[in-house]
């Protein structure tokens, strides 16, 4: 096996499965609080490291812990929802940094932040495949009702829909892809992955089902192709995988 | 999904038992009062709906119209009074209650057809819902445009599109909240007529709006409310208590 093999295959799940997940966070209006769970990875990490404890479970566990952090503390009326939660992200983020002395780590910051795609291992790749899995078990269980919740939220109230339940599913699975996307592109650049391969076609497809399939191929393309010129032009993939992204917004902003 | 049923569509028939149906089917509320944020919204509302009556209600913006229909559906939690269905507590029976959001709660972009959305409607129920899916949208005559995108429909048609979705349910109570609002005149002639098709079929209608205007005309019953029910009668009736509140009166633009 070329010693390429494997951070391209990683570049690629990931790429696959980040637009997917992003697609339903998108069209859930989850992003900022998705945006909150990756940040808040941080802490969770350091204590499981400190403990000798896979990171990856402590870093799920912050996640959705920072997730219901801020949303209980939105309930307090007259809040702004976008205040909260970006405190709540310097929060956790700062925690996580701040507990790396503290307990004194050895942990390449930068390489959470940012990724490491040419350090990957096989840890990695079975964490984005236990990631993958959760992801398809959500959608497969839940698809009409994600469909009612992201279409018309107070109807799916409504008819009893779990709406909670459903919401904390999807937190606990874009936990679990972030931890899984953090070795390739690092926990600052999964969201560009989770957002602008969404967006091109999603104002023209007509299922959720199409939205996501969509996702997945363009990010999947562009993650590729990140991973190549990295490679060719000798930089971080990572990094240039998030100019990508933005590079995907570019051409369809003059036309509409 | 174009081609016509030769039938009329079940779910459209009224039941056999009539008598029996229709009591099962009264909504009734009793001294509901709802405080939000400290403040009183609602005030001692009562109120009982009857199968086969469109009955509009009435007031200004804030007057707690959105409040009371998701009190009547559940949605909300009275602080005091109840809500019931014939002889069952509202939170036993809330998918018999059909409530159709304010246009603005629904996100139109998302990427979802026609059909897919009034297929939601029995989102709970297994799947072989098929013909009655194009039977709703039949109903409110959409049955063309099934495979198109929400955000494709011009805003009656999304109108209509939700209408469909709520017949969908097992509700014979629907409660629209302002489907008239922000959609072009004859549009909501449309909706209207639609809207008293459905309550002479059995349906017993609350429709929200703040135009009491020349529009009333066409309900059976208004209810004018503002915190608490200030007037409830015939449009006829009702008329001359809209113009003796001069303040309410000021808004009325047909």
């Amino acid at each position: 096996m070329p010693w390429w093999f494997l951070p391209l295959l990683m570049a690629l799940m990931v790429g696959l499965l980040c637009p997917a997940t992003g697609t339903l966070l998108v069209t859930q209006r989850r992003l900022l609080q998705s945006n909150l769970i990756s940040h808040a990875v941080l802490p969770g990490l350091a204590v499981a490291l400190a403990l000798g404890l896979d990171p990856a479970l402590g870093g799920v566990l912050s996640g959705v812990l920072g997730a219901l952090v801020a949303e209980r503390l939105q309930r307090r009326d007259g809040r702004s929802h976008e205040a909260v939660i970006n405190t709540v992200l310097a929060g956790f983020l700062g925690l996580g940094v701040l507990l790396i002395p503290l307990l004194n780590l050895r942990l390449d910051l930068e390489a959470v932040l940012f990724g490491d795609l040419l350090a990957v291992g096989s840890s990695d790749l079975l964490r984005t495949l236990i990631a993958a899995a959760s992801l398809l078990l959500l959608v497969v269980c839940s698809y009409r009702s994600l469909v009612y919740l992201g279409v018309d939220p107070d109807g799916a109230a409504a008819v009893g829909l779990p709406v909670r339940g459903l919401r904390l599913a999807l937190a606990f699975v874009t936990a679990l892809v972030v931890v899984s996307a953090m070795a390739a592109v690092g926990v600052v650049l999964v969201i560009a992955l989770l957002c602008a391969p969404v967006l091109p076609g999603l104002h023209r497809v007509t299922s959720l089902r199409a939205a996501m399939l969509r996702s997945s191929l363009v990010g999947m393309a562009l993650s590729g192709a990140g991973f190549a010129l990295a490679l060719l032009l000798n930089l971080p993939p990572g990094p240039l995988i998030g100019v990508a992204c933005l590079g995907l917004l570019l051409p369809g902003s003059r036309i509409r | 999904m174009g081609e016509t049923t030769p039938k009329r569509p079940a779910l459209m028939q009224l039941p056999a038992a009539r008598s029996v149906a229709l009591e099962a089917d009264h909504l009734r509320a009793q001294d509901l009062c709802f405080a939000y944020e400290g403040k009183q919204a609602l005030d001692h509302v009562s109120l009982t709906l009857v199968p086969g009556s469109l009955t509009a209600l009435v007031g200004a913006n804030g007057a707690g119209k959105s409040t009371l229909l998701h009190l009547l559906q559940g949605q909300l939690m009275p602080t005091a009074g109840s809500v019931w269905l014939g002889e069952q507590p509202i939170l036993r029976c809330r998918p018999r209650v059909a409530l159709m959001p304010q246009r603005g709660r629904i996100d139109w972009g998302f990427p979802i057809t026609v059909w897919e959305m009034v297929a939601l409607g029995q989102v709970q129920a297994p799947r072989s819902i098929c013909c009655d899916v194009d039977a709703a949208l039949q109903r409110v005559g959409l049955e063309a445009l099934a495979g198109r995108r929400l955000d494709a429909l011009s805003g009656g048609q999304q109108q209509r599109t939700l209408l469909a979705r709520a017949l969908m349910q097992p509700a014979r109570v629907l409660l629209l909240d302002e489907p008239c609002a922000a959609i072009d005149p004859p549009a909501r002639q449309q909706l209207l007529r639609l809207m008293r098709q459905l309550a002479d079929a059995g349906y017993s209608l609350l429709v929200s709006s703040h135009d009491w205007g020349e529009a009333l005309d066409v309900y059976d019953r208004v209810l004018v409310l503002d915190r608490r029910l200030l007037a409830d009668g015939t449009p006829a009736q009702v008329r001359g208590a809209l113009t003796a509140l001069t303040d309410m009166g000021n808004h009325a633009c047909g």
